[in-house]
């Protein structure tokens, strides 16, 4: 088949699916930076326990494939009671795995921040709370947007473990082995599924660029 | 700030800040050694000393950028907290100017003014930044306010750290090598600002390299080398009639610069 008479048989299901996938990575990106600002204001805690725990955290879920993990998930956690739909399952692998990856970006956005800064701060009588939330937490966002950008895309492309479960409507990946069981459909189906990720990364990529150069601090 | 422009003896009432039989080691070195200190309300200490004196840790040590393993430091006559709230507290009321200024880069100028009194003080937004541009007036750099700091020149930047410092209302100030890292002919436009501080009746603890800061401005100068104060005296008994060899080698040894 072409891939005009691909999407002449499928192209609805092929928007589903983009969509599909937009829908499941922007969800897991939010909650992912979301946890992450959280480990990483463990990770950078004066409590010990809290520090332990956040790295603990970012070891297990950073060194973890994704698809062991959506393993896990999905078949291991019913044993203890908890089974997910699939879709959630799905988004709770990209968090975790993304939640780790962000809050290393994090942490060596904290580490360009001069321990003088710190000083300074701590000079004015700001508690270490506030430090966090007006000095630490800021800069290390801003000068974390581009490799958040590179995390936005990698979160993107690992929903396509996604394939390896049934999803109810399918995300990219997902889809191309439904085409293929069904029709002939060869390269031409991984193709059109291709330019859907190739084209959001672009997208998404230039934002981050964007971003970027209003967010960076001069120095 | 203080009215009065007499300079109270050290041995005055109630010392803003006082340092008791201090003691620091990093690993083995002895970096502060058996360290007593008084800084009366209005007194300008100036502390010199070859690198490596210690001079730096014991200006760290007064709002426990350092931490001290014996001994006491007091702030008008209450120990130093050692952590916490209370800690934040005595730092607040006490203002601290770095050698590489520490300017806030995400902030624009008045941003880093305002924050101290808004956050710590709960100045509102409004008042904070009438007060903030009357100091960035004073200091020299109004004009400046909505950049940030690495537009600004290493001068203008260590100027608006003073005025940071100053927004705070602090009973003392600290300063930690403040022209150390400045281009040459930028020295003169911050001490002018000291100077005008120390007229003004600001009490000051002074680490510095700048000589005639210390004869002009010093209502006594320390001298520390090797963890120690080996001398204390009025600016014009030290630097005319050292007591000590260290202290004759040093002046010797900048009497070139």
């Amino acid at each position: 088949m072409s891939v005009s008479e691909i999407l002449a048989t499928y192209g609805d299901l092929y928007v589903q699916a983009l969509l599909t996938t937009w829908r499941m990575t922007l969800i897991s990106f939010v909650l992912a930076m979301l946890i992450a600002v959280v480990v990483t204001v463990m990770r950078v805690s004066p409590i010990r326990p809290l520090r332990m725990l956040g790295d603990f955290y970012v070891q297990v879920f950073r060194n973890i494939a994704g698809i062991a993990l959506l393993i896990i998930i999905v078949y291991a956690l019913p044993y203890l009671g908890v089974t997910l739909p699939y879709d959630i399952c799905v988004i709770a692998t990209t968090v975790l795995l993304g939640s780790a990856f962000g809050s290393e970006h994090f942490m060596s956005g904290i580490n360009t921040i001069g321990v003088g800064q710190i000083e300074a701060a701590r000079s004015i009588g700001l508690t270490f709370t506030q430090m966090l939330r007006l000095i630490v937490i800021p800069q290390a966002l801003r000068s974390a947007v581009l490799p958040m950008t590179n995390l936005f895309i990698a979160i993107m492309l690992t929903t396509a473990i996604g394939s390896q479960v049934p999803l109810s409507p399918m995300e990219l990946t997902g889809l191309v082995s439904y085409i293929n069981t069904r029709s002939v459909g060869g390269i031409a189906t991984f193709f059109i599924s291709a330019l859907g990720y190739v084209g959001t990364a672009l997208v998404v990529g230039l934002v981050g660029n964007r971003i970027d150069k209003k967010a960076r601090i001069l120095r | 700030m203080a009215e009065d422009h007499s300079r109270k003896s050290p041995e005055g009432p109630a010392p803003i800040i006082e340092l008791r039989q201090v003691n620091k080691y990093f690993g083995k070195l002895h970096v502060l050694n058996n360290i007593n200190l008084k800084v009366a309300k209005g007194e300008v200490l100036v502390v010199i000393g070859p690198s490596g004196s210690g001079k730096s840790t014991m200006c760290r040590a007064i709002n426990r950028l350092e931490t001290i393993d014996s001994g006491e430091i007091l702030i008008e006559g209450k120990l130093l907290p050692q952590e916490g709230k209370q800690l934040a507290q005595v730092r607040a009321e006490l203002g601290m100017v770095f050698q590489s200024f520490n300017l806030f880069a995400h902030k624009t100028i008045l941003d880093n003014v305002t924050m101290g009194p808004i956050e710590v003080l709960g100045m509102s937004r409004g008042d904070a930044e009438k007060r903030a541009m009357a100091l960035l007036e004073r200091v020299g750099v109004a004009e400046q306010a909505s950049k940030v700091p690495a537009q600004l020149s290493g001068g203008q930047q260590q100027r608006v750290a003073i005025a940071r410092s100053l927004a705070m209302n602090p009973k003392a100030m600290l300063f930690d090598e403040p022209t150390s890292a400045l281009d040459p002919e930028m020295i003169n436009e911050v001490l002018a600002v000291m100077v005008e501080l120390a007229q003004g009746g600001m009490t000051m603890v002074v680490v510095t390299h700048e000589m005639s800061f210390a004869r002009r401005v010093a209502d006594r100068v320390v001298f520390m080398a090797d963890g120690e104060i080996l001398e204390k005296g009025s600016p014009e008994e030290f630097f005319d009639h050292p007591q000590t060899a260290r202290a004759k080698t040093f002046l010797e040894s900048i009497q070139g610069h």
